[in-house]
């Protein structure tokens, strides 16, 4: 069969400012040589952002409680990065696409400072608010929050999110201490790094100690069911803080599961009843509902405007404000529903202007498989070195159905039957679970969908689930005609596969394969290996 | 000790999957259901008209088709059942099914079923998926008996008309206790300081049932479980210490061997395919159905790492110490598969705990699917032969 075509598109707006990316790298540095040049206005607006986070940052240091935790904490060193990471994303954007960024990193910043205020003021070790960690539950890195999505006097926080998750977001380094506490500890190498650097944190006793209770789900895969044990020991044996397992049925597609899932929900939000003394708020729950579907209706959007030949909300900046948005926040902060507002305003005015990203669109893209958290801005980086559009990813492309929002007795069974849903498909194990048609033949629907002519394929190579498909991938591209670029690496851990290793596989394939050469030569090699 | 009367025909029956008892159960007319994994209960592919076999890929070499298929990191268990269904190995089952237990099986069953690897001029031929509970307790219960009735039951009797009533699964326990029962009584001989049978013997005893027809082996049970009543055992113990194997799946009699060959006696087997606590009596009353109270005893007495309630990881460790006090072991050798994720965790819990809080001489180690006689597993189980032989010495000198 014919290998599909692609439909180069021009820009014909050019793009103001820097446009040789890889010259503001600085070779063997952590941060760049300067910040980049956008043209007047961008320049001027991304400044005032920058100034923006240093202040969120400054108001965050200012309380005595937190520089404690610096020290406390090996992890927190890491969030001197956070502005270093705000650049790596918004690299070569200009207009509604650094406006866009913007508006979602800056609120993702300030809900993980939050988060992190909120963390060391219950902590035993740091502010030990004795009344404040009474109402908090503990949750999963990667477990959707339905569960807590009537509860307005309680707060769910997760340990996981800012000591592993956003801090190999912040610095590609910052898993790897961890990483090695489990496997001297006895973990094999060949599991995900992912809950084995969870599982670390909680062996090397690195993790804040608080909350009344604790829900763990079975989030993703194997590995991270398991490393979950490791983690409830310490907490019940050690901290005294009761767990709940709630379990997700993996065949999430299938009706007979249903009702087992909405049962999970019903116990787990009767545990933290009993446990916290705080009852079920129905108006709250709806009211987050509501706001679920806010998110969900803006998510559909962008992606129906990603099918056009003007994406506009694609790439980074709909895989991490996705990840936030639908899992960890789950309706519950208002913020996040005026950002879905003001990203939908800005989507919808660039795509009147039939606005473009970057200088030229090669390539159209479905981006498959779980990213390399070390490397979140890969995305970035194959706009702006090879042209290739990120129209959508395997971890945006969740839940799309509307949830009940209306309070009736009806809507109030109904309703346990939604959390449950979304529980089932939060990111990844939606695609990583349920059957090979939800990661296989889904796929393809989607490039059809979205008339792309390429898949990009992260094979995160201890990923046991992406891999068992690793063949049927390759066949079923084969017999459609669609390039697919093999993207290997390790998760969390880029000693493994560094992220000159990640883009040499796209710049091998493309230049031999495809038989073409970079929009920017620049960043085609970099010497990021010490960059944070 | 003299050998076994039956032990080289059970030996035969394992190399190969198509073993000749199921070869004869199918030219009877009964259909041959494929499993691979202990969460799916047994009995209920043992009802009149079929019978199940676990499968195995006895005598594998090159697994690089299910290498291609799979990528080298899913555990070569799941890659070599893969390469065998591919090279037609399974050719003579008339139906798999198995759990979503954990995500390498899984895979490997999806590749069969969308590469058509298995099921070629087989009428009624199917592959059916599980979920099955993470939790041990009344909803993981009703979901496991809903899941055995629609994903077992229910295109068992639509494919091949098996009858599949109360009555029915009734008779199923009772010849599969029959079994249980032959098999327990030959592994507490294992019990004994001068045991009457190797553990090399009890395994491949033991691993025959799961791969062979039910009602084709009781004869054979029955007449080594006499054999054995009358057996001599070696005047002096021929090993050096007592060992309880625990993990993750083992159908590689090698494995075994070669810790005997070691110097290490393998009393108790707490490992999928082994027989603690898979050849568990199940108990039926009358006062529930058959189905409820089989899916009952699964769950709770399954020793799965993919449970993750806190009773059931704190029971999977207290297990382990129990037989381990039961067949009067001097130490653990817990194992997994390779790139076996379930088992990673659990091994490494296991293992410190056991050691820390049970204060039991654990060896924690990996292998391959199939072992053959690797020096590096013979070397470090002899190394934990000298330190329990150590730490006798010094317990006898205190």
């Amino acid at each position: 069969m014919a290998v599909k075509k692609s439909r180069k598109m021009v820009n014909p707006s050019g793009i103001k400012g820097d446009i040789r990316y890889g010259d503001l790298y600085k070779p063997g540095g952590k941060v760049r040589k300067r910040r980049e040049w956008r043209g007047v206005k961008d320049t001027l607006y991304d400044y005032s952002r920058w100034l923006g986070i240093m202040f969120t940052l400054g108001k965050f240091v200012a309380v005595p409680r937190n520089v404690k935790a610096m020290f406390r904490y090996r992890w927190m060193a890491n969030y001197l990065a956070v502005p270093m990471m705000v650049d790596r994303h918004t690299q070569g954007l200009r207009g509604e696409y650094l406006r866009m960024c913007h508006t979602e990193q800056d609120l993702i910043i300030l809900d993980v400072a939050k988060l992190l205020a909120n963390l060391f003021r219950g902590d035993r070790r740091i502010g030990n608010d004795k009344a404040f960690s009474d109402k908090v539950v503990l949750v999963d890195e990667n477990e959707m929050t339905a569960v807590m999505m009537g509860f307005p006097g309680l707060k769910g926080l997760s340990r996981e999110t800012p000591s592993t998750y956003v801090s190999v977001l912040l610095n590609q380094h910052a898993a790897e201490h961890y990483i090695d506490v489990a496997q001297e500890y006895g973990l094999a190498g060949d599991v995900c790094p992912m809950p084995e650097a969870e599982a670390g944190v909680s062996i090397d006793d690195d993790a804040p100690v608080l909350g009344k209770c604790a829900i763990q789900c079975n989030t993703t895969c194997d590995g991270s069911l398991l490393g979950n044990g490791v983690i409830s020991r310490r907490l019940e044996k050690e901290d005294g803080i009761p767990v709940f397992q709630l379990p997700a049925p993996l065949r999430h597609r299938e009706d007979d599961v249903q009702e087992y899932a909405a049962e999970e929900i019903r116990r787990a939000i009767k545990f933290i009843e009993e446990q916290t003394g705080e009852k079920w708020d129905w108006d709250y729950y709806f009211e987050c509902a509501r706001r679920v579907n806010v998110a969900t209706r803006c998510r559909n959007e962008w992606l129906d405007m990603n099918k056009t030949a003007y994406p506009q909300v694609f790439g980074s900046n709909l895989a991490l404000y996705t990840e936030t948005n639908y899992m960890a926040i789950c309706g519950k902060v208002p913020e996040f529903e005026k950002a879905d507002r003001r990203l939908m305003k800005l989507a919808e005015k660039a795509y009147r202007k039939q606005k473009m990203a970057a200088r030229e669109y090669r390539h159209r893209a479905i981006v498959w498989g779980v990213q390399s958290h070390f490397y979140m801005d890969f995305l970035v980086w194959l706009l702006n070195c090879w042209g290739i559009v990120p129209l959508t990813d395997m971890l945006s492309m969740v839940n799309t159905e509307m949830i009940a929002e209306t309070d009736t007795p009806e809507n109030r069974e109904q309703a346990y039957y939604d959390m449950a849903w979304l529980t089932e498909n939060m990111i990844m194990r939606n695609r990583t679970h349920g059957g090979y048609r939800v990661l296989l033949d889904e796929l393809f629907e989607f490039v059809e969908e979205f008339d792309a002519d390429m898949i990009i394929l992260w094979e995160h190579i201890t990923c046991k689930a992406l891999d068992g498909m690793h063949g049927l991938f390759e066949e079923k591209a084969r017999e459609r005609g669609i390039p697919l670029i093999w993207v290997d690496h390790q998760l969390f851990d880029p000693r493994v596969i560094s992220r000159q290793g990640v883009r040499d596989q796209v710049n091998t394939y493309m230049r031999t394969v495809m038989q073409e050469e970079p929009l920017d030569p620049t960043l085609e090699i970099l010497d990021d290996d010490n960059s944070w | 000790m003299k050998d076994l009367k039956h032990l080289i025909y059970f030996e035969d029956l394992l190399q190969d999957a198509n073993n000749e008892l199921i070869r004869q159960a199918q030219s009877e007319g009964m259909k041959c259901i494929g499993y691979m994994c202990e969460n799916v209960p047994e009995p209920l592919l043992n009802l009149p008209g079929c019978f199940s076999s676990r499968l195995r890929a006895p005598r594998t070499g090159s697994i690089d088709v299910g290498t291609y298929y799979l990528t080298s990191f899913l555990c070569e268990y799941s890659r070599a059942l893969l390469e065998r269904a591919l090279e037609g190995g399974f050719n003579f089952v008339d139906a798999v099914i198995t759990p979503d237990g954990c995500t390498m099986m899984n895979r490997c069953v999806e590749n069969m079923e969308v590469l058509k690897a298995m099921g070629e001029g087989k009428e009624g031929f199917f592959f059916d998926y599980m979920e099955i509970p993470m939790k041990a307790d009344y909803n993981g219960l009703d979901l496991y008996v809903l899941q055995c009735r629609n994903h077992i039951l229910k295109p068992l009797s639509e494919n091949y008309g098996i009858d599949v009533s109360d009555a029915a699964i009734r008779k199923a326990v009772s010849e599969h206790n029959r079994v249980c029962r032959l098999i327990r009584e030959i592994g507490d001989f294992r019990k004994s300081e001068t045991p009457a049978i190797t553990g090399y013997e009890y395994n491949v005893i033991t691993l025959a049932t799961y791969a062979a027809p039910k009602h084709l082996i009781i004869d054979r049970l029955e007449e080594t479980l006499e054999e054995l009543k009358h057996r001599e055992p070696d005047a002096k113990p021929w090993f050096r210490a007592r060992v309880v194997v625990a993990g993750s799946e083992v159908d590689d009699t090698d494995f075994i061997k070669l810790i005997e060959d070691s110097g290490a006696f393998v009393c108790a087997d707490r490992f999928c395919y082994g027989s603690l606590p898979g050849r568990d009596v199940i108990e039926l009353n009358d006062d529930e159905n058959a189905l409820t109270q089989i899916c009952r005893q699964y769950m709770y007495r399954g020793e799965c790492p993919r449970y993750m309630d806190t009773a059931k990881m704190d029971g999977r460790r207290a297990y382990i110490d129990r037989i381990a006090k039961e067949y009067r072991a001097d130490g653990i050798i817990f194992q997994q598969m390779k790139f076996c994720d379930p088992w990673a965790y659990e091994k490494m819990m296991g293992s410190t705990i056991l050691r820390d809080e049970y204060g039991w001489p654990v060896l924690a180690v990996d292998r391959p699917y199939s072992i053959g006689s690797s020096g590096q597993m013979r070397t470090r189980v002899q190394a934990f032969m000298e330190s329990i032989d150590i730490k006798k010495i010094r317990k006898e000198a205190e």
